[in-house]
């Protein structure tokens, strides 16, 4: 258990170093979701009645969408090194690699989400600082990629890599969508939890039953 | 391994039969409905071409954990090939249904969990297909679609959940509530009838799908093999 741990820390550590030193995975994510939140503000002409119930749908596609751009460079250094082998030799399980990368996956869309939230309330001078808010988006952001990293692990091996993730992962992460902007509008517009509660309930079975089968069948992504 | 034998010349005569039968049955036996009329007749098939769409599901992901557990591409085969009919029936399944809901409901669409679930399975066939034809090596191909699968089995139950948590105007015909369909016998047993039709025809088609891709991929590993003969060993990029 003690090895298992250090190896998952090792691995974390090595990802977000890389990140570190390129800092291209979350500038890439960070100046597609703050474009996004602009573009956004034309095309929906968001008149200030209407802000606060569409804020968690706007927030949500923009997070979905630059987390898929993450996602898609997630497993790519192990894939043009041909690395996926000696990380196989290296590590107890393969589950675990499968539990690092989306460990390292949430921890960026995490970062993201803290400069994206405040940009946010200050460019529509909504304060989205609700404690219930914040734990659905992060909840979300883990369900995301409960599914996303596993499939990530496929399309990066494919012949038309990027071009597929969303096409594979967007079908299956319906519920994750409905339940994250339910349950958010439910606690901007301050309204009663049990009308909302169902929401909070779906969000957590998706992110377990995703974190299951991750864990489960990891091993065929990387067997060769 | 033949294409075809005796059992499938006479499983296809049974099903052709069911079928004709069936769609006697739904012209001539089942009462007209007294509220929706003529246009509620292409229910039956409606229903059986659903019916039909999910157990194609179904099997298509028992199928994938047999393959990710004995590695058989006997049951890869199974699977794509439930895929794809349950594609077909899907389609068959929303374009029925969309010919029933505009003089019903006065609309083509509406966002109703099945109609909305029905849509993104279909989304989810798709893509199955798309990550199968992105990757050469056959056992990958076999290996990634099942993966896929299984994570699809998973989201659809909880898409129809989470969907059905908003307001529904689908009719709901087993199970009561709000928006129940009253059906007289005879209309019950067309429907059964034509469901049980409709499930021996997807037993057929799958078996010829299924053989038909083995031989399909045989026939490749043939050629590759003749190919080495002829001029050494080939790589594949």
């Amino acid at each position: 258990m003690r090895r298992w741990l250090d190896t998952l820390k090792t691995l974390i550590w090595k990802d977000l170093l890389q990140e570190w030193r390129g800092k291209e995975i979350l500038t890439s994510m960070l100046a597609f979701a703050i474009l996004s939140v602009f573009i956004f503000n034309y095309a929906l002409e968001l008149d200030p009645r209407q802000r606060a119930e569409l804020a968690p749908g706007i927030l949500w596609v923009v997070i979905m969408f630059s987390g898929t751009l993450g996602l898609n460079r997630s497993f790519s250094a192990e894939q043009d090194q041909g690395s996926f082998d000696a990380l196989l030799l290296a590590l107890p399980s393969p589950a675990s690699l499968w539990l690092a990368k989306q460990i390292t996956n949430f921890l960026i869309m995490l970062l993201m989400m803290a400069i994206l939230l405040p940009v946010y309330s200050l460019l529509y001078n909504q304060n989205l600082f609700i404690p219930g808010l914040i734990a659905v988006l992060i909840a979300g952001a883990w369900a995301f990629g409960a599914a996303g990293t596993l499939l990530a692990g496929m399309t990066v091996q494919t012949r038309a890599r990027d071009l597929l993730l969303p096409l594979l992962l967007f079908p299956v992460l319906m519920p994750v969508n409905m339940a994250v902007v339910k349950a958010g509008s439910g606690f901007i517009t301050a309204a009663p939890l049990d009308t909302f509660q169902v929401w909070i309930a779906a969000l957590v079975v998706y992110g377990i039953v995703m974190t299951t089968i991750s864990l489960l069948v990891f091993e065929y992504v990387i067997l060769e | 391994m033949s294409f075809w034998n005796k059992k499938l010349t006479f499983l296809a005569v049974f099903a052709a039969v069911l079928l004709l039968l069936a769609f006697g049955l739904v012209l001539f036996y089942a009462p007209v409905e007294q509220n929706m009329g003529i246009v509620q007749k292409v229910f039956y098939f409606h229903v059986s071409a659903a019916w039909l769409g999910m157990l194609a599901f179904f099997v298509a992901a028992v199928c994938a954990g047999l393959f990710l557990n004995k590695a058989d591409l006997k049951a890869d085969a199974v699977a794509a090939s439930a895929v794809e009919i349950g594609l077909l029936f899907t389609a068959i399944a929303n374009f029925t249904g969309m010919l029933w809901a505009r003089p019903v409901w006065n609309t083509w669409w509406t966002w109703d969990p099945r109609l909305t679930t029905m849509t993104i399975m279909a989304f989810t066939y798709v893509a199955y297909f798309l990550l199968r034809r992105g990757i050469d090596d056959p056992t990958k191909k076999a290996r990634f679609g099942a993966i896929y699968l299984l994570v699809g089995f998973a989201s659809v139950p909880l898409t129809f959940f989470s969907a059905r948590l908003l307001r529904t105007i689908h009719p709901t015909i087993f199970g009561g509530g709000m928006g129940e369909m009253a059906m007289t016998p005879r209309m019950v047993q067309t429907m059964g009838f034509s469901i049980f039709a409709f499930t021996v025809l997807f037993v057929l088609l799958l078996i010829t799908r299924s053989r038909l891709r083995l031989l399909a991929a045989s026939l490749r590993e043939q050629e590759r093999r003749d190919d080495q003969e002829e001029f050494g060993e080939v790589t594949h990029a």
